[in-house]
């Protein structure tokens, strides 16, 4: 190694530095609170829109939903300016987010069911509602649990 | 882990914060840098040069529509760099038994 002239205090400013920066990526990459809500409203409304079986209903409510989820993915990708890198997600944080997903699901197919089995109107409507109302209660924690995941990580090579 | 090497290049109080930024992205944007440092633009592209020059960042110009987009990304011999320095920076720090904490 070649033997530098900065004192441990230095080499210790310069690695808070570091990750004071890590965290300040990680902060602004990921998606913003209204992000949830505004994506479970619309699959809520666009379930809703299917199950009335009404064609008028369902092409609004098609064309409503694909200008309304072009307008939330885009407004979240344009105000994205960074892509935080996959080493920081790593294998951990990407099974949470394969695992959350899969819960989502099953939650609004085993509601929707189990809404149709106790002869419930609109059962689809109610599984998309509960789901709905999970990722809007989960995606701030989950995107706290993300973030800890990240800024916790060894810097450098350190896996 | 990488081995330590302290590079007195990234080690350059702004280059160190830029680079530190750069490793923790795929890819970042030029105005998005720019804003995180608080830079002019032409301190930027000082820096990003220097860098560039001795094949640390990749920078990338495209267009989204009609507007101009810089991309800049750290290299693998960057990459490579920064994790030798970071392990060089926690090498003198261990020497001493001091401790850093995250986001101090």
């Amino acid at each position: 190694m070649t033997e530098p002239g900065i004192t441990p205090a230095s080499a210790a400013d310069a690695l808070a530095e570091i990750h004071a920066r890590r965290d300040q990526v990680v902060t602004a990459t990921l998606v913003p609170h209204w992000y949830w809500p505004a994506l479970g409203g619309l699959i809520v409304a666009f379930t809703a829109a299917v199950e009335t079986r009404r064609p008028w209903v369902l092409a609004v409510g098609s064309v409503a939903y694909a200008i309304g989820l072009a307008a939330v993915v885009g407004r979240v990708v344009v105000r994205h300016r960074a892509q935080v890198h996959t080493s920081l997600i790593g294998v951990h944080g990407a099974i949470t987010i394969a695992v959350y997903v899969l819960v989502l699901v099953a939650l609004s197919l085993g509601t929707g069911f189990a809404a149709e089995a106790a002869g419930l109107a609109w059962p689809a409507t109610i599984g998309a509602a509960t789901t709905g109302g999970a990722m809007t209660a989960t995606g701030l924690p989950l995107m706290r649990y993300l973030r800890r995941v990240m800024t916790t990580r060894p810097l450098g090579g350190g896996r | 882990m990488s081995t330590p090497r302290f590079d007195e290049l990234i080690h350059a109080p702004t280059r160190l914060s830029l680079v530190s930024l750069l490793a923790a992205t795929e890819w970042a944007e030029f105005r998005y840098l720019r804003e995180q440092l608080g830079l002019s633009d032409s301190a930027l592209s000082k820096q990003l040069t220097t860098l560039e020059q001795v094949g640390y960042v990749e920078i990338r110009k495209s267009f989204v529509g009609k507007r101009p987009r810089t991309s800049v990304t750290l290299s693998r011999a960057g990459r490579a760099a920064f994790d030798g320095h970071v392990a060089a920076l926690q090498e003198i720090v261990a020497r001493s038994g001091l401790t850093v904490l995250p986001g101090g």
